[in-house]
């Protein structure tokens, strides 16, 4: 290519570059609405996950009223995930308080409890809420923790009291270290989720959405016939949201970093050119559901349908690990998949290429492959 | 006045029907989303990839990394030698949680200070919270056991077992299945999506395609109007009901444990609050594609704030007085109650009465601003 050829080339990206912008201002709501949507994601999740593990309301029987019963309600309570705020005097009544929705949690403490306890043989009936998951979880494994603790403490004391040195304490102790996010901050999980759900966002739906629109304007055909060609159309379609997704990334990891406190601990430079990488497959993918698409309204509903899918099946909320293995192949058919790795090794992890080189080169081959079947059926569909 | 409705009716039905895509999407879009989120998606995350450094390769230490893998939590993918080599493989994505065992574990099992390092990976949160939740659960069980045994051989005379033993009922979903928690939800989302864009859609296009002008010229009133729009799209989400209640029950086998007719009953009210709001939301939109996204937005913070995936009783107040906003907030408690826990209006009423008040005042703000628009 001679660099006249080279230099109009330019030109006439240019030229469409500053179309589309034109087109992107045009719709201010709809930018701001694009922009504003992660950012108030972000503030929700943040905001409403903190606290969803604890503090669940719990009704308790307490049919014994002694200090040994009152000790195991303190233990439930000091826990944080059990709030005490109903008394009532039997298990009928704890069962019609879930019933209502008063309460999430039930505890029921038999008569003779502490005499029990003493023997050895007590029992304590922990009631849960089973319709909804999120408190099962929490209150499933907490109250069989707390009550197990409980137990083993009040044996150690008597072993203690006995005298018998050797086991006055639990013979094993296991420390827990979790990395990266010690202290499990949603919004450490959600600030490299909620950055690879923009990228692919704006590469895959703004791609379909303008080349459809275009087609179906009846323009596409206009611009075909000016000497821009579809390579230079293409490129120049992506320019305004590639800066457009640039100054919304930007301000994610800006407000992630310093309003949120979440640490960026890999490379920043290493970061945007995997990000350039992916924005690339997923416009490759957008332009084969182009191709696809008939009409606005389907191409909407193509976009909502991949972004349920990209939300549900690529790990960028939910882990992958418990899927069944004809949904995790569903799910490497989504770029995110491989992209939220990447990001999540970068930002949350820190590590560099040298660890994250399978899911790189993942992206490289899938990109290389979608763009090479979309320019084929799109100039399939041009001709 | 009739007869005018029944025009209007029959036309916005043919307008539906005629396009295949809508009524494949109608149907195929809740099939989809209950598989989903039944099959695929779970919270309770189980067999975490697991690398394991034992030092001691004894009986106890084996024992201990038995434990973790026979509770299913965990399967082990890798035997490496140190705690460098763990955090290596959890770095490069091999494995999720790590255990570093160090030497001499019998002996010191034996003198009752033996120690174990246990490492999860914190950048998955359903990873981190289920490995974290059942390692420290198996990590205490276990000792328990051990020192259990050792009170046994000691010949101290109490019974080999934990002195308090917990027993823990789970009401309405027993084995916790995780379809049995998704189609109450499943079915209020779906229903509230679909009146929401049917309605929004049907006026905004109508606008938009300038046949809104023409349609007033003729003898329509706009309250005839707006009924008309209204009856097809309580109809189809009637339909959508019935399919998402088909789908759960007969398909996933979910038992509906209350009464269907007071189900179906509170449903239409629902719709209506979802039709109330499309209307609200066709006063504000210019467009098709800026009504998809208001109604993508609103969707999103009911779903957020509605107690769809998180549960409400435990949000800051202020984003708890806001899921108020959201009809999924009041059908969420209705749509649980009735299919999953089984109870009658005497439980609900409090979820009952705020649906009807907000159903009203979604209406009538609707309405208001509806005609405003048209003069």
């Amino acid at each position: 290519m001679s660099w006249e050829t080279f230099a109009a080339s330019i030109n006439r990206l240019a030229a469409i570059t500053r179309k589309e912008s034109l087109q992107l201002l045009r719709a201010w709501p709809t930018l701001l609405m694009i922009i504003s949507m992660p950012v108030i994601e972000l503030f929700l999740f943040a905001y409403v996950g903190e606290a969803t593990l604890e503090h669940l309301t719990t009704v308790v029987a307490d049919l014994e009223r002694g200090s040994h019963s009152r000790a195991f309600i303190a233990a439930l309570e000091t826990s944080g995930f059990f709030d005490m705020e109903l008394y009532v005097s039997g298990e009928a009544e704890v069962l019609s308080a879930l019933d209502d929705g008063q309460a999430q949690v039930g505890v029921v403490i038999p008569p003779n409890f502490g005499t029990r306890l003493e023997e050895g043989t007590a029992q304590v009936l922990i009631i849960i809420d089973g319709s909804d998951s999120y408190v099962v979880q929490s209150a499933y494994s907490a109250a069989g923790a707390i009550a197990q603790q409980y137990g083993m403490d009040l044996l150690l004391e008597q072993a203690a009291r006995r005298g018998l040195h050797q086991l006055d304490d639990l013979p094993i102790d296991t420390s827990l270290r979790i990395l990266y996010n010690p202290n499990i901050d949603q919004v450490i999980f959600l600030v490299p989720g909620l950055a690879a759900m923009l990228l692919q966002l704006i590469s895959v739906n703004v791609t379909v959405m303008s080349v459809v629109r275009e087609r179906e304007l009846g323009t596409l055909e206009q611009l075909l016939v000016t000497p821009a060609r579809p390579l230079e159309l293409i490129i120049g379609k992506m320019i305004p949201s590639v800066l457009l997704v640039t100054v919304n990334l930007a301000i994610i990891i800006w407000l992630g970093v310093y309003w949120f406190k979440v640490p960026f601990q890999g490379s920043l430079w290493l970061f945007g050119w995997l990000a350039l990488l992916f924005i690339v497959s997923g416009l490759g993918l957008g332009l084969l559901l182009s191709t696809v698409a008939q009409n606005q309204k389907q191409a909407q509903q193509m976009t909502s349908m991949i972004m349920l899918l990209t939300m549900l099946l690529t790990g960028l909320f939910y882990s992958r690990a418990p899927m069944p293995r004809v949904v995790q192949l569903l799910g490497n058919l989504i770029p995110t998949t491989y992209f939220i790795r990447i990001a999540r090794g970068i930002m949350t992890k820190g590590v560099g290429l040298s660890f994250l080189w399978p899911d790189v080169a993942a992206l490289v081959i899938y990109g290389v492959i979608v763009i090479v079947v979309a320019a084929k059926t799109f100039k399939i569909r041009l001709d | 006045m009739w007869q005018r409705i029944w025009a209007v009716i029959q036309k916005e039905f043919i307008q539906t029907f005629r396009d295949k895509g809508t009524v494949i999407m109608l149907i195929a879009i809740p099939m989809l989303q209950l598989f989903l989120f039944g099959y695929a998606v779970d919270i309770n995350v189980k067999h975490i990839p697991l690398v394991v450094a034992d030092q001691s390769m004894d009986a106890a230490s084996r024992a201990y990394v038995n434990a973790m893998v026979n509770s299913a939590y965990f399967d082990v993918v890798e035997y490496v030698a140190g705690e460098d080599a763990v955090i290596e493989a959890i770095d490069a994505g091999q494995a999720s949680a790590g255990i570093v065992i160090p030497s001499h574990f019998a002996a010191r099992v034996e003198r009752g200070n033996a120690q174990v390092l246990f490492l999860i990976d914190g950048s998955d949160l359903f990873t981190v919270q289920s490995g974290y939740n059942a390692a420290t659960a198996i990590a205490q069980n276990h000792s328990a056991e051990v020192l259990l045994q050792k009170i046994t051989q000691s010949g101290w005379p109490i019974s080999s077992t934990s002195p308090l033993e917990a027993r823990l009922r789970i009401l309405y979903n027993p084995d916790m299945k995780q379809i049995w928690f998704v189609v109450p939800n499943i079915a209020a989302m779906v229903i509230q999506t679909q009146s929401i864009v049917m309605t929004a859609a049907a006026v905004v296009r109508e606008r938009e395609a300038g046949t809104m002008e023409q349609l007033l010229v003729t003898p329509i009133r706009p309250h005839e109007l707006l009924l008309g729009k209204i009856v097809p799209n309580i109809v189809i989400a009637g339909v959508n009901v019935l399919t998402v209640i088909a789908l759960g029950t007969f398909l996933f086998g979910v038992p509906f444990q209350g009464s269907f007719w007071l189900f179906f009953g509170l449903a239409l009210i629902y719709v209506f609050s979802g039709l109330g709001l499309g209307l609200l939301i066709s006063t504000i939109a210019t467009d098709l594609k800026q009504t998809q996204e208001i109604v993508m937005m609103i969707m999103l913070l009911g779903v957020i704030l509605g107690g769809f995936m998180f549960p409400r009783s435990s949000m800051p107040p202020f984003l708890y007085a806001l899921g108020y906003l959201f009809p999924l907030s009041y059908f969420i408690p209705i749509s649980r109650g009735i299919i999953s826990k089984g109870v009658g209006i005497g439980s609900l009423w409090e979820p009952v009465g705020g649906l009807v008040i907000y159903s009203i005042l979604i209406m009538l703000i609707a309405t208001r601003l509806f005609r405003r628009g048209l003069e």
